[in-house]
Order: C-alpha cells, then structure tokens, then sequence
C-alpha cells in the first residue's frame, strides 16, 4: 500500500517531463542504462566547481579538485562499460596517480604557506607583496 | 522541448543550492535542502523514463532501455547518496566533516563502479582515494587547524564559514551542468541525437566474446583451464595464435587430448578472466608507457615532496664560523692542512671589527 502510494506520488513529476519528453527521451540516446551515471558525473563536476570557487580555505578548494576529479573518473568508467572496453578503467587508475602526486605537492605548498602568515585564507595572499 | 525542461530543472536545484550556501536563518538553508532535493529526484526519475511508458522507480529488474543496464534502484541510491554527500561537502563549517563527507561520496562511487561492473576501480579507488588520499587531507587538516571548542561558533575561523561569492558561483555551476548534460545527451533540433554522440549499444553476447578472447593472452589461465577438464590433454591447437572461438555464448577450445583426437572443449564460465584481471593484461600489454610514466610521476612527487619539507640544515659550530669569516675552532686550517703550532690558515681575530669582512682572505 505504502509503494502503490509512493508511486503514484512519483507519477506526476514523472508524467510531467514525460509528455513533454521527446520520442525516445533523454535516455534513449544512451545505451547501455548508463545515462544516470553520466548526470551525476556532470552534477558532480558542477558541484566541485561551485565549491572550489565558494570556499576560502586553501586545504578544502583542493579537496573540491579531487571531487571534479571523482566525477571526471566516473565518466569514465561509464563510457568504459558503454563500450565494453576496460581502458576506461586503466585511465582512472592513471587518474588516480595524478591525483594522488598532485594532493601531496599541494599538501605540501598549502603546508609551507600556512607556516608563512598563520591563516589557511586563501584572500591572504590575495596581493603578491610580503 | 526535453532539454529546455532539463536545464529548468538544473536551474531549481541551483537555487536551493544558492539558498543552502549563503549564510542565513536555519529556515531558509531547510528551504534549500527541500528544493535541491525535490529538483534532484524530479531529474532523476525524468531521466528514468523511456519511450515505451513510465517505470516504477522501485522495480529494480527494470533498466531504463531494456538492455542489461546497471540496476536502477541501486544506482539512484547511490547517485543521490553522492549528490547529497557533495553538496553537504561544499557548504559544512568545518573542515574535518567536508573531508570525510567527501570519504561518503568515494564510497558511493565505489558503489557505482560496482555497478558497472569494474570492481578493481572500485576496490582500487577505497583504498588509494579515501584510504591515502583522504587521509593525508585529514592530517594536514588537523595540523594546520586552530583549535576550537565544540560550542563557540564564532571561535570557528571566518573564511571557513562564510562563502565567498556563492550566487556568482552557483550561476557559474548550473551553465556547467547545462554544457555538460547538453553535450552528453546530445540532442539536436529535432530531437534525434547528433551524430558523434554517444552511441554504440553493445551486447552482453558480443561483450563476452571479447572477454574470452583476452584468455587467449593469457596462456598460462587458459591452459590450466583445459587441464582442469582434460587432465591428460596433449596440446592446444593454434590457429593465428588464437585457440578460443565463441559459439552461442560459449567459448570452445580445440585441443588434441590423451587419445590423439582433435575436438573442441567447452570452457566453463568461470574460467573467463575477471576484472581484475582484464585490467592488468590491459595496463601491461596496451599501455606499457603510460605505466612507466606513471611510475615517474609518483617518483617527481615525492622529490617534491622532500623537497617542499625540506627544512634548515643545522649547521655544526664549525661551519658557523667559517661562514662567518671566523677562526676554525679545530686546528686544520682552511687548506686541511694539520697546524700544531696554533696558528691557522686565517689571520688574526682582531680584525673581526672591522666591516669588510667580506674581504678577508685566509693568510698566512
């Protein structure tokens, strides 16, 4: 009773985009049930992009980084499943390095500015002079 | 008219995203989470509907082009999990809990890959992202924090709780997610994909087959696949250094077994290669040189690393003073040699007074 009740109030949004949906919809120009996961690959990168832009705190814009990184992966491995090929897969792995080199050399500089002027604000060094 | 009503949607939950980010009353950033989440689960279930007729989002057997598509209950979960983990992950106050609701959105994306079938990258990416990556975060996090108490607010530092710019920022995500959704699901005018979209349904039949085919570089698994059904088997016949063919699904091998005859051996499916180990041939045999480079890269990093934490050597008394145009306080002069008699390479103290020590030679 709880699910028929649920559904039904799911059928109206669902209703809504699909009358005005074209024939074969948005997913039917993806095979492979992978349009989901494409979406969420976009959400995501848009996500971090709006994170890293709104955050003032050196160490968490880097952290937004590793998540458009997340998503960049994700879509790969979609696409990787799409066509059945595993060099989807063998790029996140190389993702994967780069992202791990690239959190230990910005780890590292965040560290040494931090020591420099005491505060993790990025608007700290908004002006290069001493 | 589909795509218009995406970016629509994208556009609700930007601003209950904005609505959450900017700092104000708790009932607005509620409001915010209600509208973010309803535009979330409105595109998520527009998403799920197919030409033939609504589905229930809670039939998990049924994917959304009738292909064998990852389960779609599972995978709605898991991409609402990830969204909310995001989204919580941008706009917390504190920056231990931004790093481990992002640990939340790694797992959830496990889960996806899991989904589609990679479960190396899976596997791979709890262990390297959210068990070293994340960790060296959380580390550096908590060394270069000031403390704070748990009920003082206002002792949490200022650029951690107000953002910077968040309705600029927002704009700027939602033409993202338009770019992005427009060019993946690539609709033209008509409403027929562009050419060069993504396209290409492949088979479950035709998949297979091609994982059967990477048995045959790996010898060694395909032979002791054989042996495992014909123990006393003679050889392998190869023709173009191939031995499987797929026939109907089913991979057959033709050997030359005990007795001299020549027949075909249907392999089980567990003796196709796994993931795991599609993704090792592929790394070895298809990308030698991104490998290597990818050792390099790891190597440059800790170089720089190193060198980044590198601190002041401290520098023994006697270099000290050389450095400063003083007598050594051994008695080997500057030219090494052994001086007993107490004088040394350098002249006398005395003229430590004056300022042009810069143009002091050793004498003597």
């Amino acid at each position: 009773m709880i699910s028929s009740a649920a559904t039904s109030a799911f059928a109206l949004p669902t209703s809504l985009l699909a009358s005005a949906g074209a024939a074969g919809g948005l997913p039917g120009s993806i095979p492979g049930g992978i349009a989901l996961v494409l979406l969420l690959s976009a959400a995501l990168f848009a996500i971090g992009l709006i994170g890293f832009l709104v955050r003032r705190n050196m160490i968490l814009m880097f952290l937004c980084t590793e998540l458009m990184f997340q998503a960049a992966a994700l879509a790969m491995v979609a696409f990787g499943r799409l066509h059945m090929d595993v060099s989807g897969q063998v790029f996140v792995i190389f993702i994967l390095t780069v992202a791990a080199a690239e959190a230990a050399l910005a780890l590292g500089l965040v560290v040494l500015l931090y020591r420099r002027r005491e505060t993790l604000n990025a608007e700290a060094w908004s002006e290069l002079r001493e | 008219m589909a795509p218009l009503l995406l970016y629509a949607t994208c556009a609700v939950g930007a601003v209950g995203l904005y609505l959450i980010l900017r700092p104000g009353a708790k009932s607005i950033r509620m409001a915010g989470v209600l509208i973010g989440l309803a535009a979330a689960i409105a595109l998520g279930l527009g998403l799920l509907k197919t030409a033939a007729g609504t589905i229930t989002p809670f039939d998990s057997t049924t994917a959304p082009t009738g292909s064998d598509g990852p389960s779609t209950l599972f995978t709605g979960l898991f991409c609402l999990i990830a969204v909310a983990s995001a989204v919580r992950m941008i706009t917390h106050r504190r920056p231990v809990y931004v790093a481990l609701y992002f640990v939340l959105v790694v797992v959830s994306s496990a889960g996806l890959f899991l989904l589609l079938q990679a479960e190396f990258m899976a596997f791979a990416l709890v262990i390297v992202y959210a068990g070293a990556i994340l960790i060296t975060y959380l580390f550096v996090l908590m060394l270069a924090q000031q403390a704070e108490s748990e009920d003082d607010l206002r002792a949490l530092a200022e650029y951690d709780r107000v953002p910077r710019e968040p309705a600029t920022a927002v704009v700027v995500g939602l033409i993202m997610v338009a770019v992005l959704s427009d060019a993946l699901f690539g609709l033209g005018a008509d409403g027929q994909p562009r050419p060069g979209g993504p396209r290409g349904q492949v088979l479950a039949a035709e998949a297979s087959a091609a994982e059967w085919r990477l048995l045959d570089q790996i010898p060694r698994s395909r032979d002791a696949a054989v042996r495992a059904l014909v123990p006393d088997y003679r050889e392998v016949v190869l023709t173009d250094n191939r031995a499987i063919t797929v026939r109907g699904g089913t991979a057959f091998v033709t050997i030359v077994d005990g007795e001299g005859v020549t027949r075909d051996v249907a392999l089980p499916p567990s003796a196709a290669p796994t993931n795991t180990e599609q993704v090792g041939l592929a790394l070895v045999a298809e990308f030698p040189v991104s490998l290597e480079l990818a050792g390099v890269i790891l190597t440059m990093a800790m170089f720089g690393a190193v060198v980044l934490a590198r601190r002041q050597a401290e520098l023994g008394e006697d270099q000290r003073r050389e450095a400063a145009g003083l007598r050594r306080l051994t008695v080997d002069g500057p030219d090494g040699a052994d001086r007993s008699d107490g004088s040394d390479g350098w002249g006398d103290e005395s003229a430590l007074l004056d300022d042009s020590r810069s143009t002091r030679r050793p004498r003597g």
